[in-house]
């Protein structure tokens, strides 16, 4: 009887593990401009369409799209480097460290 | 007369259904030997001896069959089985374990240890024992690690790595994008009860393309035990707040068996040494398989599934030079539970699944076997939340049939391996293109011993014919590939042992072709795994690697020794060169071929054990490699470091008052890594380091065991050469002092 209970219990167990798939994510992502310089990348964080930090969905999916481009609109300065106001293409959503 | 033929029959099936193994086993002093695994290799099942040391089950095997015995402490042996006889067994104590050229006996799928360059590990206790699996491969000698922490671990033999070492799994060929050192091995210890690993070109039967070395991968055998029988087993870990949990299940009634293992594990991200995390070092695994079996007469039928997925995240990524940047870019100061468990971008979701059916007819001098396998592989790497850089589905298709004819004292076996292998990517940004191939690799081998001489020579043919049409247009660029050429190349193995006295001594020579794979030939992009842009080069040529290896050994009662020196030679040594040019902000590099790489080195082993204190075991390995790459000044790309591991293994089971307290055994492990100054061009110096793990486990009572580690114990700041991120930031450190809580309860 012990047994049939712990056999039961491995049973369960692997539907649990079966279920426990990782869905690929659908959240809200901040990006940035990556701007190469000979110091490194500089990050210019962007906003969404509302102003917000955050892009989510399909406005995510536009802003990590190959057509798409943002108006930098004032200098960002970051240390001794400076990003100039411009249209940026290589935007990126990856988080970083924290 | 027909009545007496049906009942001649029947009784010959009625006594082939019941006949049965039984026997005793006993030590030199006549006392029963208890849990005393009986393994038969040909038939993959397993029972044990009972509590008086005798051994009784009912299968029908024929009387070819051989019989292996093991328990820890023992020496183990081999037995031929008798029909009608009932076996006495005796197991002497074993002081020295050096298995190298097969002192002690054992049994091996890959072929005849004393004549082939076999190393075979028991890693049925690994997740008991040891952080991960490939971390406990990495304690034999010439065997190294491509790793960024735990997530992500590929095995390096004696510096060879990726395409060029093979691994297979039940007898299948894992194909899983091997060629880039961010692809790790695509399945976990789960269920899995020893590796065997040759090292070089001597794999014949399982493929001309192993020129470094070929990992074999088995199961668990089945457990004739008229019953059920299983496992729970879990583990933590502080350095990443990993843990894992397993269980598995045995079954057995009658001529039917069936194993069963399930898997769940996740981890954040690792604690360097200066208590800082590597962003993006987090993993989740899961994983289930089974496998089925039944004998009838001389017929064995086995089928198994497994079922793996993962999403490690890509540590270490950066745009542009990654040397460049700095280290505290890649860390976090701390660990955010809420968040930092989670799968981020970069990243890849890999679903692995293998089917595998193998048909066994048993005969009296010979066995006729079927193997068919395959294996799915899909790789999505994202660096994009909302879509993958690629989404590659992998297919191989394995069919081996085999013949095995032994004969007084040889053996010959025939047959050929067919496989079948698809690549076809599923969105149109692409890495690699749409590419098939088609392998035919007939072979034989012969194996000869007597006393104290051995013979082995085998031959392979492979014709391969490697297709690629893609025109895919995407982010205006084009993949213009109309690819179709067929590649012929010959293997050979040969060796010969002989044993005098307590010296054995054995020479081998191996020769084998690899040829270059699509990913080698048609590479067109972004690797967001290693930070580069890959382009490969149509015209490459097939690699051939022949090697010579001679190995030494002498062992008596309390010290055993092994020198192994060896040194290989490849020409059209495929290779990944930089270029001064960029695509965006990632470095262009380019693959091409060396004309002649030279591999040489030695390895050896010492296993001693004194005299005055029986359970003190020392076991040190010594591994010296020395790489020449005659079309350049600069040395070949990850080379591992010289190095010395050394094990002492303090049995503590003699002492009442440590047992009283549930501790059976104390380990301390010392790895010192020399400094590697050859290097390739877009590699560096790396310094030498030395790490120190402990271990102490022992049982709570006959069900419930347990292990407690401390690795790295000196929370020592090192970065290995051949790390995957030895060149980003200077060197992205390896995790620093961890705690690890290991659980393990049988029933």
């Amino acid at each position: 009887m012990k047994k049939n209970k712990l056999t039961l219990g491995i049973l369960l167990c692997g539907i649990a593990v079966l279920s426990s798939c990782d869905s690929h994510s659908d959240e809200c992502h901040e990006c940035h401009i990556a701007f190469d310089t000979p110091n490194g990348e500089i990050e210019v964080p962007i906003n969404n369409a509302a102003g917000g930090e955050e892009f989510c969905g399909a406005e995510l999916e536009e802003a990590e799209g190959s057509d798409f481009s943002y108006l930098l609109t004032e200098d960002y300065i970051a240390g001794a480097d400076t990003v100039p106001a411009g249209t940026y293409t290589e935007i990126h959503c990856e988080a970083h460290a924290h | 007369m027909k009545k007496e033929i049906i009942l001649s029959f029947v009784m010959m099936m009625t006594f082939s259904i019941n006949a049965q193994i039984r026997g005793v086993v006993i030590d030199k002093d006549s006392i029963p030997v208890v849990d005393v695994e009986i393994l038969i290799p040909d038939y993959d099942i397993k029972f044990y001896t009972n509590y008086l040391g005798e051994f009784s089950v009912e299968i029908g095997i024929d009387n070819r069959s051989h019989l292996y015995f093991y328990k820890d402490g023992y020496e183990s042996k081999i037995s031929q089985y008798k029909e009608d006889t009932e076996l006495v067994i005796i197991l002497d104590d074993l002081h020295v374990d050096i298995d190298e050229i097969s002192v002690t006996a054992s049994y091996n799928i890959l072929g005849n240890s004393k004549v082939t360059n076999i190393q075979n590990l028991s890693i049925k206790d690994v997740f008991l024992n040891s952080n991960s699996m490939i971390e406990s491969i990495t304690e034999l000698s010439g065997v190294d690690i491509i790793s960024s922490g735990i997530g992500i671990q590929k095995v390096v033999v004696r510096g060879l790595s990726g395409m060029r070492v093979v691994t297979y799994l039940n007898g299948m060929q894992i194909n899983n994008q091997q060629w880039a050192n961010d692809h790790g091995i695509g399945f976990t210890d789960l269920g899995l009860d020893k590796v065997e690993l040759i090292k070089g070109s001597s794999a014949l039967r399982y493929g001309s393309e192993s020129i470094g070395g070929l990992l074999y991968f088995k199961d668990h055998p089945f457990i004739k035990l008229e019953g059920a029988k299983g496992y729970l087993a879990s583990k933590f870990n502080s350095s990443s707040y990993f843990s894992s949990n397993q269980f598995g299940l045995k079954w057995n009634k009658n001529n039917l068996f069936f194993n069963m293992h399930g898997q769940y594990s996740i981890s954040s991200d690792y604690r360097l040494p200066n208590n800082k995390y590597l962003f993006n070092s987090r993993f989740k695994q899961n994983s289930i398989k089974f496998s089925v079996a039944h004998k009838k007469n001389n017929l064995q039928n086995i089928f198994r599934y497994q079922l793996h997925n993962e999403s490690p995240g890509i540590p270490g990524h950066v745009h542009g030079d990654p040397s460049t940047i700095e280290l505290t870019q890649l860390l976090s100061s701390d660990i955010d539970f809420n968040e930092d468990f989670k799968i981020t971008r970069p990243n890849q979701f890999v679903t692995n699944q293998l089917f595998i059916y193998e048909s066994n007819y048993f005969l009296d001098n010979s066995i006729i076997s079927l193997y068919l396998g395959h294996f799915r592989n899909n790789l999505q790497e994202y660096e994009k939340w909302t879509a993958p850089a690629f989404n590659l589905t992998l297919s191989n298709t394995l069919i081996n049939p085999n013949i095995k004819y032994s004969y007084n004292n040889s053996t010959i076996e025939l047959g050929s391996q067919f496989s079948i292998l698809n690549n076809v990517n599923n969105i149109n940004e692409r890495l690699v293109p749409n590419a098939s191939s088609i392998n035919i690799g007939p072979y034989g081998i012969f194996n000869y011993e007597k006393d104290n001489l051995g013979v082995n020579l085998g031959i392979r043919y492979d014709y391969k014919n490697l297709k690629s049409r893609d025109n895919t247009v995407n982010n205006n660029k084009i993949f213009d590939i109309d690819y179709s050429e067929s590649f012929n190349a010959f293997s050979i193995s040969s060796g010969v042992f002989c044993e005098f006295k307590d010296h054995i001594i054995r020479i081998s020579y191996s020769g084998a072709s690899r040829t270059p794979h699509f990913s080698e030939l048609f590479s067109n992009g972004v690797h967001h795994g290693t930070n580069r842009y890959e382009i490969g080069n149509e015209d490459l040529l097939i690699e051939n690697a022949n090697q010579i290896d001679l190995k030494y050994q002498w062992s008596n009662e309390h010290l055993g020794v092994v020198i192994n020196p060896f040194i290989q030679h490849i020409t059209n040594f495929i290779s990944i060169s930089p270029t001064d040019s960029f695509s965006s902000v990632y470095r262009i590099y380019n693959y091409m071929q060396y004309e002649l790489v030279q591999i040489k080195g030695i390895e050896m082993n010492i296993h001693y054990h004194p005299h005055l204190l029986h359970n003190l075991h020392i076991e040190q390995s010594y591994s010296f490699l020395n790489t020449r790459n005659k079309d350049d000044l600069y040395g070949l790309a990850l080379t591992p470091a010289n190095s010395v591991k050394t094990k002492l293994v303090l049995d503590l089971n003699q002492y009442q008052k440590l047992t009283k307290f549930k501790i059976n055994n104390l380990s301390v492990y010392h790895i010192h890594k020399f400094q590697q100054n050859s290097f390739a061009q877009y590699e560096e110096f790396t310094a030498s380091y030395d790490v120190i793990n402990l271990q102490l486990g022992g049982k709570f009572n006959n069900q419930f065991e347990y292990a407690f580690l401390i690795n790295n114990v000196f929370n020592k700041e090192y970065t290995p050469h051949i790390s995957r991120l030895r060149g980003v930031a200077g060197g992205v450190p390896n995790p620093g002092r961890s705690f690890s809580i290991n659980l393990k309860y049988n029933f």
